[in-house]
């Protein structure tokens, strides 16, 4: 009867322990997990696609596709849905992560680690390998190439994953003033 | 008391296992039903001495494929998906394939069920790279026999898809990486109709022929984003009167680098075998005898890439160059008359040049030339070792 008692909360307890914590999709602090995962597994099969292939709709009927394909966990799977949903342009204009007049103005460290950009990209040592690394990149290639990078992601390379943010061109600056840093 | 225990118990667990991903059910949330991916091409082969399936002179093969995925979400833990493939015959007629119908159910965090067809986690390509927009040749590996056409080789194994149920987990190890499993029971393969003993078949039907399932799994340890390493085991019962096995083997390997990358598989297979034929005795009478041997084959392909946009060249960014080799050998010597000694004829090895342009990160116009040796081709009862060169558009959507 002890024994019972200790073992059947044991396995409730060890079976809930894989259950997935309740969390929304629209989560800001999913985006640069769902980056990181995006860039670390996409890439493993296919070329990384960028999000605007789909709709966010499509995006969720999508991802649990590619949870299986790619062995995701379901926390791995709502972060890179997270991370996909935040390119969007459509949807980022009208939420939290915008820069609109009304919102006070982020500086390049808050809009790199807002947009995920260290999911793909490594900076100061830190970030993913999908993507260049971008220590040295404004002096490199030009402060214009950046914010043209910014603005059409597939102008020099029709194969670029990168997503097509949403960036007033104050964000562009910041960024830019971030990265020559 | 202890039944009372228990059930509460488990009723615990399923409600805390059932919790959703998506707490919020009642929000406004862009949650979709269904959606339409997949994949197509459109190629053209050109190979001297080709011909079409009445023998007449073919001057060059171009194909279409258009290979929709179906996907529908019924609820946060379920998830159903199809694949079709529509492609067009030598007569001119649209063909079918039902590549995959199953459902997945997102046990929870770590977990899948999959059950109905799928493709078999066997190795890498057959379950995620064969589809024309992932695979960087135009090509499949000449490992690979059977869907697909593989030319003169024959392949080691065909295994790609059946009708059964699968147990997928991840399991995360913190920064010392992941190990995925795989864990399925199918129908199996069958045996070939055949006068001197069948071969094998491998493709998926509905039924089986004998009452016995085959089983497998892939174990793999991934490094992420870069290093993959798999294993791969297969095995069935493949006669009617279930006495003949099947088994096979992989081991994957995956090195993907930001503009590079390395992947192969090793595979091998052996086939019980059991036939009859009449022996010739001393005294020149002749008697009937039953025979039993194991067929072994086995093989190799290593494939590198690499992009050009390491060259800082921007016509260049898109362009990247492929390059595999493959293998494949058996113990078949000529010495039994079984059906499968055809296959000892199409062993060989094959190079694959490449050289792939990216319109978009999903669609590629790929140009790309195969040459094949065979080791033996007296053995071959039909078809020489062939040069292919290939120009295909493939796309995924």
């Amino acid at each position: 009867m002890k024994l019972s008692k200790i073992l059947l909360p044991a396995v409730a307890l060890i079976i809930s322990a894989f259950t997935v914590q309740a969390q929304h999709v629209s989560d800001p602090s999913l985006v640069a997990k769902g980056a990181k995962v995006y860039s670390e597994n996409c890439g493993r099969c296919h070329n990384a696609r960028p999000a605007e292939e789909y709709s966010k709709k499509e995006w969720s009927v999508v991802i649990p596709h590619m949870r299986a394909k790619a062995h995701m966990t379901g926390k791995e799977a709502l972060a890179v849905e997270a991370f996909l949903d935040s390119t969007l342009t459509a949807d980022i204009r009208s939420d939290d992560h915008s820069s609109t007049k009304d919102k006070p103005q982020r500086t390049g460290a808050e809009l790199v680690a807002g947009f995920g950009c260290q999911g793909c990209h490594k900076i100061d040592g830190e970030g993913g390998a999908l993507g260049p690394v971008l220590d040295g990149v404004v002096a490199s290639k030009g402060a214009e190439f950046v914010i043209k990078k910014l603005s059409d992601p597939k102008f020099n390379n029709s194969a670029s994953a990168m997503p097509k943010y949403p960036m007033s061109s104050t964000d562009k600056q910041a960024i830019v003033d971030f990265l020559s840093k | 008391m202890k039944i009372k225990t228990l059930c509460k118990a488990l009723t615990t667990a399923l409600l805390l296992s059932s919790a959703s991903v998506y707490a919020d059910g009642n929000s406004d949330l862009d949650i979709g039903r269904l959606a339409i991916a997949g994949y197509g091409d459109v190629g053209l082969t050109f190979q001297d001495g080709l011909k079409d399936e009445d023998g007449n002179d073919v001057q060059n093969n171009v194909q279409a494929r258009f290979i929709p995925i179906f996907l529908f979400q019924m609820s946060e833990k379920i998830h159903i998906e199809s694949e079709i493939e529509f492609s067009i015959d030598a007569e001119g007629e649209t063909e079918t394939e039902l590549e995959y119908i199953n459902m997945h159910y997102f046990l929870n965090d770590n977990t899948i069920i999959t059950a109905g067809k799928f493709l078999l986690p066997f190795g890498m390509f057959g379950a995620n790279i064969h589809p024309s927009w992932i695979n960087k040749a135009a090509s499949n590996p000449g490992i690979y026999g059977g869907h697909g056409g593989n030319g003169s080789m024959a392949g080691v194994t065909s295994i790609m898809s059946d009708t059964g149920i699968n147990i997928a987990n991840v399991w995360d190890l913190g920064d010392a990486g992941r190990i995925f499993t795989d864990f399925y029971s199918v129908s199996g393969p069958r045996q070939e109709a055949g006068d001197h003993g069948g071969g094998v078949d491998m493709g998926a039907k509905k039924g089986d022929n004998n009452d016995s399932f085959a089983f497998g799994g892939r174990v793999a340890y991934a490094f992420l984003p870069a290093y993959e390493l798999g294993f791969s085991y297969y095995s069935g019962d493949y006669s009617n009167d279930g006495d003949l096995k099947y088994t096979a083997y992989s081991v994957d390997f995956n090195w993907i680098g930001s503009f590079a990358s390395i992947r192969g598989e090793i595979f091998g297979s052996t086939a019980g075998t059991e036939w009859e034929e009449e022996v010739e005795l001393e005294d020149g009478s002749e008697e009937h005898e039953e025979f039993e041997q194991d067929l072994d084959k086995s093989g190799f392909y290593v494939q590198g890439t690499w992009q050009a946009r390491q060259l800082g060249v921007n016509w260049l960014n898109p362009v990247e160059f492929v390059l595999r080799y493959s293998q494949t050998e058996s113990d078949f010597d000529g010495s039994v008359t079984h059906e499968l000694e055809e296959d000892g004829g199409k062993m060989g090895s094959r190079i694959y040049y490449g050289v792939n342009y990216w319109l978009e990160p999903s669609a590629v116009l790929k140009l790309g030339a195969e040459s094949t040796s065979i080791d033996d081709e007296d053995k071959a009862h039909d078809g020489v070792a062939e040069d292919r060169v290939f120009l295909q558009l493939a796309f995924g959507f």
